[in-house]
Formats: structure tokens, C-alpha cells, sequence
């Protein structure tokens, strides 16, 4: 099942110029950009693997896509994505994150339900 | 907002048979750049005529691409050899805006280290540190000052080696991403050269930048002092020659920087003769320097 | 203290309560030069005097009643230290386009500001009490409008705020970069607690990010709020796991009483629902109640400003909408509905940017031509997600991202349930037309002029897409707005 997480994940996978380009506008707008990987996609998994430090004072989407290629030879099997990381006052947070790699076979879900009172039931998925 | 040639234009349907350089050198908006060179650095002719000779090669680059002509991507590395104070660090500045406004580098900006920001302290150390700053690079140009520091072959335990093979590769295989200026003084850096032939042959373009005459000098120290709303009066200029020519027989002379650092201390002379002096400090007096305040200098020591 | 004295105004304490009627600005409620503090409330209201009633007098009076005091003279004044409690009227501007030679009666800026101790702490219950509680009626003024208020930080921080915030939602999503989508569930009324959550699944599972009670599904005959809820949660769930993301549903937990609504909003918690949402019409207190308990049980809060255009709506009389926003990021809610500028309910663009500029910036400036008078800052509360909703499709998703920006919800009821070829492709046309918008902006393209375009291409490749924008493709809704701004912007010379 292709996962929907990240930004674009409802179009076509991003070439590598289009990732560039994305980088280039996150690093514009003062972002620093960091990779992640991770073979655990379940959508509470907030905590992927870092790859590297975030990049902090890079101008140019080279150095970000350096790390994104060895990223991506090193973890073929797990998803990769790039986040920009945003400092300024009022949001020190996450402004853009989306995948650059899949894993060739991308895992289902499955809903577990654990029966409660009365119709409730408790869900969590594996 | 500055024009950036793209590298290559959309393709047209019929081949264009030629290219106006004229209209590409305006476009690009170079010429503004190298107008604004001469006319604030002082001297450096053969830099800037040099400077001049590169931007009509990656021009000329440029229009034979469009044509179809391809030359593949040109070496731009550089090596900029000289005493301090003779504006290698300016003129890689402009450099980076040439480059960039000639589509050749993709942001533009300078990166300037030396040695101790590439070079680590233990095992393991240097090539993060040195990856860190090329990636700050990329995009622009890398200025590395007194390069040859990175070379200490007395020294087997020196990780400066280390660095020098991370840049050889990215000066070889990433020359799209950045382009590399080293710098320092003239021997050492044949020395280096000499003792680095891969680090050599990398280098497209060797600068050399002369020292400045005492003529030259003499300009540099007016156009500081007018940048900073000082005058000279007439004995003053005199002393300031005869300093000049003092000084730069001297040990440990930085051309530019040492007029600036002379200039400082003449006017830390000229504000205490007047506070000493006391009363109503006219608008002429504050804005001018007097013979003396340059003549207290150890420079015209009987003894020097 | 007002240094230069208004010449109407009595200073003779034995004058001034000898029992009897004075004019308002006899009893010093308007006072020309008073320098508000930093600490005071400062209220701007838009005031159409009846005939014959100056506007320093108007002004005056609504300082006066919207304060300390009464038709007539009371002794009982004396009791008190009246000058302070006393709201002072300090200054009146004509409004611009109206009067003699416009199709409008003149009307007045009067600016009030209102000591600190007036207001009990972190109460919006008693702030509106006691702005709005009284004056709206009063005779001698035709017609009034709430336009813009100025709210001191020392008075900010002694509410909460919004129990969530955008921050904290979108790393509870973990959804970045983008405006987040959601949908209402239609019909709005009638459909049973299955169907219903059939509907919610088949929209989460197409790609939206939310779906959505509408502000009067609460408990009806036709479905009780326990078989929606059950309903809802099994279909978030189920989405969830089919797609890998984090989904929600807004859980309606307006009812009768608070006891009520504490019984639906834990329920709902019980279920494991992210997100309930609460309408406007259940009051001030029960609002700030509810937004005390979503903050202690991790709960995001979404407000529908249900029946806020009866008296939002008409630049001459109620209240502006901007100033129900700012009392509500004070109260604490962490979504609110605040106009979609293009879609089928009221807003002119420049007015609704204004808006939205209060839910979500850390300090407002002064920005006339977006309606906000004050300087504003909002001294660490946190942000509110705006909420576009009502007659949008995908078709206008360009001109909703320049408008608007990545920080709000874009709600397409009608947009996604009504798409030809089903719920799921309805959602699915609206996700992609999103992201390849947010891509094409990040890109560099302009997307207010090549937004048809893009959409067009993204279209290219995802039939719903297609179908949806040749669907509603002439679809606008072009009336001239009743609330625009007085202020026009001026352009700034080259």
C-alpha cells in the first residue's frame, strides 16, 4: 500500500530535480534541511532516524542532496524524507516534509480492535 | 536585482547561426560588476585586467553553448598568490558575482576559511569538518586563505592531508557545485603547488597580486580617509608620503592594511591633540588630520 | 489625566453631582486627550449618531454606558474613584465614504479605552458583558458596530489561549507544509449513524485530512450522537489504516447543557477521536469551559462560528468579525471558521485576510487595508487554524492558496461528497490539485496566473481531478460584499 505520508505523497514520486527544488525553497526561506530515514512508517512514528545533524547555514541544494543519495544507497529497504526545519519565533517547528525514497515493497496495516464496554471498541494498528 | 544567464536557452527550432556578444555581455550584467572593481580598488591593474580576460573566456563560453558548441564544463579553480593587504579577499568576493551572473556558480556567495576550519584535532574529525564547510560552499565559491598550511609533511600525524584529498575529489567531480580559490603568499604557494601536482593541475587560472606602489598607497590612504569624511592638510600629505615610503620597507608591511591601521592611529592622535587642546573644536579642525598626528609615529624614529 | 480640558466637561464636583441630567460629555466621558495606557482596553466602534447628536457626544455616550454610567445623575458616583472606572472617549474620526455626497449617513470612529480593572480575569463572559452588554440599544445612537479592539498583554495573560495551537496540531498530524483538508459531511441532515460514518470513511480514505460534523447535527431523531460517534471512529480508524496517515473527524459536542457536553466530549475522548468540535451558539462560558477541557485531555478544539453573521455581517451595526476572532483565540479555541473570501458566504478578500492574519500571526500591526486598527500582540497565545469553508472546489485552489497561505484548513463539503464519480474521487481530485499547487508555488511559478494551468496538468495525470474541474469548472459566486474594508491600499511609488 503506498503510504500517503509527507507533503506530495498524492503525486507522481518527485524526480530529483524536483526535490532540489524544494530544497532550494525551503533553504530560501531560512529552513535548514535535514534527511531521515526509517523502516517503521506507522503515522505515530514521529521519531524517524536521523541521518545527519541538521544543515544549518547551507545557500544551495547540493549539500542537502549529498546526504539524500548516501541516504539512500546506505537504507535501500526503508523510507527516506527531507524535512526544513523552521527557528523563527512563533513556530520553531517542522515547515515542510515529504518522502524522497520508498522501499521497494511498502508494508499494509492492519486494525487490531480490542472489544470495550458496551460498542466501544479500542483501536491501534499493526 | 542582478540578470543570471541561464546556461542553456530553450531550444529555438532552427540553429541560431550567431551570438551577439555584445547584447550577452549586457544582458548578464557583468560589466557593472567590473566597472564598480575599478573604480573601488585602487591599482591592481593586472588583476583586473586579468579579471577582465576570465569574464570574456566564460562569455564566450556561454555563447558557444548556445550554439551548440560544446567545450564541456570550463576549470574555474583559481589561484590568488600576494602580500596581505593587496585585495585577494575583495576580488574573490567580485569573482563569486561574476561567476554567478554568468550562470556559472548557482547562488553566488563566499565562503573564506583557513586551514583550522577544515583541519580537525583527533582521529576522524577532519572530514566531517571539512564536508560541513564545502556544503556551505556549494552553490558558491571557497576561499581558502594561507592554503598551504594544509601541507605539513614533517608531520605524519597532521590530518591536513586528509582535507586536501576531499578537495581534490570535489574540485575534480563536483565542479558544477563549487568553485575554489586558494591563497597566500607567493613562494609558498609554488612550494605547495610544486609538492601537490594534483592540487596543480586542478588550478585554472593563477592571479598574481602585486604590491601596491607608494603612488597607489598614497590613493588608498585618501580614499579612506575621505570614505570617512577626513582630510589631509597640506603638511600632513607630506608626512603622509614620507611615512609611506618608511613603511613599506618594513618588516611585516600589509599594503592596505597597514594604511588602514596607520590611519587609525593618526586619528587617535588628531582626537587627543584637541581634546588636550580644549575649547571649541571648529568643524574644519574635527575633520582634519595634521602632521603631526602622522609624524608621532614610530616610523620616523631616528633609530628605525 | 487628560491635560487639556473639554470646555463642556464640569470639573466642580458639586456641580457635576447635583442630581439631574447631564450630557455625557458633561460627565467627563469624553476627554480629547487622554493618552490610553499600556495596560487599558481599547474598543473602536463605528457610530451613526441619530440626528442632532454630536459625534463627541455619541462617543461619549457609548463610553458612558458601556461603562459607569446611567441616564441620570447618582450620588452613589461619589462612593467610588469614578475617574478611573470612568471609559474615556479620547478620540472620534470621520468614517471615509459615508456623509453628505455618499449613499451612506455619516458615521464616526469613536475610540474608547476602558481601565484594567473593569474586567475580571479570564473571562470573556464578563469582557463582551460588559462592552457589548449594554449600548447596542441605546437610543440616541442610530446604529453601532464593535469594529476593532485593542487588547493590553497584561490582560492577554490571564487566559489560556488555545489549548492546541497550529504548531502542536500539525506535529500531532504530523502534516507539514500544506494547507490541511477537510470535508462536512452532507446532506446536513437526515442521514442515519451508518451511512454517515460510511461517508466520513470514503472521504478520509481518498485523501482527506478531516471531515466534519455541520454546526446543527447534534442529536436528532434520525441519528442519536453515540451510534455517530461509534460510527465516525470505526470509519477514522479504518482510513487511517488504509492509508498510513494520521485522520480525524470533528465530533459535534454542542448540546443543551454543559453536563451534556461533558458527557459527549469524554465519550468521544474514550474513542480515541484527536479532534470534537463546538459551535459559537453555545455562548461564551460553555465555549471556555469546553477549551479548558480539551487542554487537560489532549484534545484539539474546533469552533463553528454558527449564527455569527446575524450580527457580523452589516458594516453599520453588530460586531466585526475580527474582534469575534480575537476574543476567541483568548477564550481558547483552536480552529475557527474565518471565511473563504471566494466561496458562496460572505467575505471580500481583503477583510477576510485580515481575519485570518488575527487567528495566526504572533503580533498584528496596524493594516487598514485588511481592516485591523491596533497593533496587536498576542503575547505567547497560541495561534488558531482558520478555517475556510462553504462553496469552495478545486477549481479555486490557486486563488485559496494565495489568498491564504499553508496555515488553515480548506473545507470542500459540496466539493467532495458531490463529485460525479464518488466520495473517494472527490477527495482524491482535491488532495492532488492541493499538493501539486503547493509544489508548483514552492517551484517559483506564479499560481494566481498559472494556477488554471497547473491544475490542468496535475489533471493530466488523475482522472478525478479532470472530472471535478470540468464539473465546476463555471462555478463562482460573484455578489458584491457587504463588509469591505474603509481603507483602500495606496500604492507605494516605484
Amino acid at each position: 500500500m503506498r503510504i500517503t505520508q509527507g507533503t506530495f505523497s498524492f503525486l507522481p514520486d518527485l524526480t530529483d530535480a524536483e526535490i532540489r527544488a524544494q530544497i532550494d525553497y525551503a533553504l530560501a526561506q531560512g529552513w535548514s534541511c535535514s534527511v531521515e530515514y526509517t523502516d517503521e512508517p506507522h503515522p505515530r512514528n514521529t521519531f524517524w532516524e536521523m541521518w545527519c545533524a541538521p544543515l544549518f547555514d547551507l545557500k544551495d541544494a547540493a549539500g542537502v542532496m549529498q546526504e539524500v543519495d548516501a541516504c539512500r544507497k546506505a537504507w535501500p529497504d526503508a523510507y527516506v524524507k527531507v524535512s526544513a526545519f523552521d527557528s523563527t519565533l512563533g513556530f520553531e517547528t517542522t515547515r515542510l516534509s515529504f518522502i524522497v525514497h520508498r522501499p521497494g515493497r511498502e508494508p499494509d496495516f492492519a486494525l487490531v480492535r480490542t472489544e470495550g464496554a458496551g460498542r466501544t471498541q479500542r483501536y491501534s494498528m499493526r | 536585482m542582478s540578470a543570471v544567464l541561464p546556461a542553456t536557452i530553450a531550444a529555438a527550432d532552427e540553429p541560431i547561426e550567431g551570438v551577439a556578444l555584445d547584447a550577452l555581455y549586457r544582458e548578464s550584467n557583468v560589466g557593472a560588476i567590473l566597472d564598480a572593481l575599478d573604480r573601488e580598488l585602487i591599482g591592481l591593474a593586472p588583476v583586473k585586467r586579468r579579471l577582465r580576460e576570465i569574464a570574456a573566456f566564460l562569455l564566450v563560453s556561454r555563447a558557444r553553448e548556445r550554439l551548440g558548441l560544446s567545450t564541456g564544463a570550463p576549470s574555474l579553480h583559481m589561484s590568488f598568490t600576494g602580500n596581505p593587504g593587496t585585495g585577494k579577499t575583495t576580488v574573490a568576493m567580485r569573482m563569486a558575482e561574476i561567476l554567478h551572473r554568468l550562470g556559472y556558480v548557482r547562488k553566488g556567495h563566499l565562503v573564506a576559511v583557513t586551514r583550522d576550519d577544515l583541519v580537525g584535532q583527533y582521529i576522524g574529525h577532519t572530514a566531517p569538518k571539512t564536508k560541513e564547510v564545502l556544503k556551505r560552499a556549494m552553490g558558491g565559491v571557497l576561499f581558502i586563505d594561507e592554503a598551504y598550511y594544509l601541507y605539513r609533511p614533517e608531520n605524519e600525524r597532521d590530518y591536513g592531508q586528509e582535507a586536501i584529498e576531499i578537495l581534490l575529489q570535489v574540485m575534480e567531480n563536483q565542479r558544477d557545485d563549487l568553485v575554489v580559490i586558494l591563497a597566500g603568499y607567493k613562494d609558498r604557494m609554488d612550494t605547495f603547488f610544486r609538492s601537490n601536482p594534483g592540487m596543480a593541475s586542478r588550478i585554472a587560472h593563477h592571479i598574481d597580486f602585486p604590491d601596491y606602489s607608494a603612488e597607489e598607497l598614497y590613493a588608498i590612504a585618501e580614499l579612506m580617509l575621505s570614505g570617512m569624511q577626513y582630510r589631509l592638510d597640506p603638511h600632513a600629505a607630506l608626512a603622509m608620503r614620507e611615512y609611506i615610503d618608511r613603511r613599506r620597507g618594513q618588516p611585516h608591511f600589509a599594503n592596505a592594511r597597514s594604511i588602514r591601521n596607520a590611519l587609525d592611529r593618526a586619528r587617535l592622535r588628531q582626537a587627543n591633540r584637541l581634546f588636550a587642546a580644549g575649547g571649541v573644536a571648529t568643524r574644519e579642525a574635527l575633520a582634519t588630520i595634521a602632521a603631526q598626528d602622522i609624524r608621532a609615529s614610530r616610523v620616523f624614529d631616528p633609530a628605525a | 489625566m487628560n491635560r487639556r480640558i473639554d470646555p463642556e466637561a464640569i470639573q466642580d464636583p458639586r456641580e457635576r453631582y447635583r442630581a439631574g441630567v447631564l450630557k455625557y460629555r458633561q460627565m467627563g466621558y469624553w476627554q480629547p486627550d487622554y493618552e490610553p495606557k499600556e495596560t487599558d482596553v481599547i474598543a473602536l466602534f463605528r457610530v451613526t449618531p441619530q440626528p442632532g447628536v454630536d459625534p463627541e457626544e455619541a462617543a461619549a455616550a457609548v463610553a458612558g454606558e458601556s461603562s459607569t454610567a446611567t441616564w441620570t445623575v447618582v450620588w452613589t458616583d461619589r462612593l467610588t474613584a469614578c475617574d478611573q472606572y470612568r471609559a474615556k472617549a479620547y478620540r472620534v474620526d470621520p468614517v471615509p465614504n459615508t456623509g453628505p455626497g455618499t449613499s451612506t449617513e455619516q458615521q464616526w470612529f469613536a475610540y474608547i479605552a476602558y481601565d484594567l480593572d473593569l474586567f475580571e480575569p479570564g473571562s470573556i463572559t464578563n469582557l463582551t458583558a460588559s462592552i457589548i452588554g449594554n449600548v447596542f440599544g441605546f437610543k440616541p445612537l442610530k446604529a453601532l458596530r464593535l469594529e476593532d479592539m485593542r487588547i493590553p498583554v497584561a490582560y492577554l495573560k490571564t487566559f489560556d489561549g488555545p489549548p492546541t495551537g497550529i504548531v502542536v496540531e500539525r506535529e500531532r498530524l504530523d502534516k507539514f507544509g500544506r494547507p490541511l483538508l477537510g470535508a462536512t459531511v452532507k446532506p446536513k441532515l437526515g442521514l442515519s449513524g451508518k451511512n454517515y460514518g460510511r461517508v466520513v470513511y470514503e472521504a478520509l480514505k481518498g485523501g482527506l485530512d478531516f471531515t466534519k460534523d455541520d454546526e446543527n447535527i447534534n442529536s436528532q431523531a434520525f441519528m442519536h450522537w453515540r451510534d455517530r460517534f461509534l460510527n465516525c471512529l470505526e470509519a477514522v480508524n479504518r482510513a487511517q489504516a488504509a492509508s498510513g496517515e494520521v485522520k480525524g473527524h470533528y465530533l459535534n459536542v454542542s448540546a443543551a447543557t454543559m453536563e451534556d457536553m461533558y458527557e459527549r466530549a469524554e465519550f468521544a475522548k474514550e474513542l480515541g477521536s484527536m479532534i470534537v468540535m463546538i459551535d459559537l451558539v453555545i455562548g461564551y462560558t460553555a465555549i471556555q469551559s469546553m477549551s479548558k477541557w480539551a487542554r487537560r485531555n489532549d484534545m484539539i478544539l474546533h469552533l463553528h462560528r454558527a449564527g455569527h453573521s446575524t450580527y457580523t455581517r452589516q458594516k453599520s451595526h453588530g460586531v466585526s468579525f475580527r474582534v469575534i476572532a480575537k476574543w476567541m483565540r483568548m477564550a481558547g479555541v483552536d480552529h475557527i471558521h474565518a471565511g473563504t473570501a471566494v466561496g458562496k458566504l460572505e467575505g471580500d478578500p481583503l477583510t477576510v485576510q485580515g481575519f485570518y492574519n488575527v487567528c495566526r500571526e504572533s503580533h498584528n500591526d496596524v493594516d487598514l487595508a485588511r481592516g485591523l486598527f491596533f497593533e496587536q500582540p498576542w503575547a505567547g497565545l497560541r495561534k488558531m487554524m482558520p478555517v475556510a469553508s462553504g462553496g469552495i472546489h478545486a477549481g479555486q485552489m490557486h486563488q485559496l492558496i494565495d489568498l491564504f497561505g499553508d496555515d488553515c484548513v480548506l473545507q470542500f463539503g459540496g466539493g467532495t461528497i458531490g463529485h460525479p464519480m464518488g466520495i473517494q474521487a472527490g477527495a482524491t481530485a482535491n488532495r492532488v490539485a492541493l499538493e501539486a499547487m503547493v509544489k508548483a508555488r514552492n517551484e517559483g511559478r506564479d499560481i494566481a496566473r498559472e494556477g488554471p494551468q497547473i491544475l490542468d496538468d496535475a489533471a493530466r495525470a488523475c482522472a478525478p481531478l479532470a472530472q471535478a474541474l470540468q464539473t465546476w469548472k463555471d462555478v463562482t459566486f460573484d455578489y458584491t460584499s457587504t463588509d469591505t474594508p474603509d481603507f483602500a491600499v495606496t500604492a507605494t511609488p516605484a
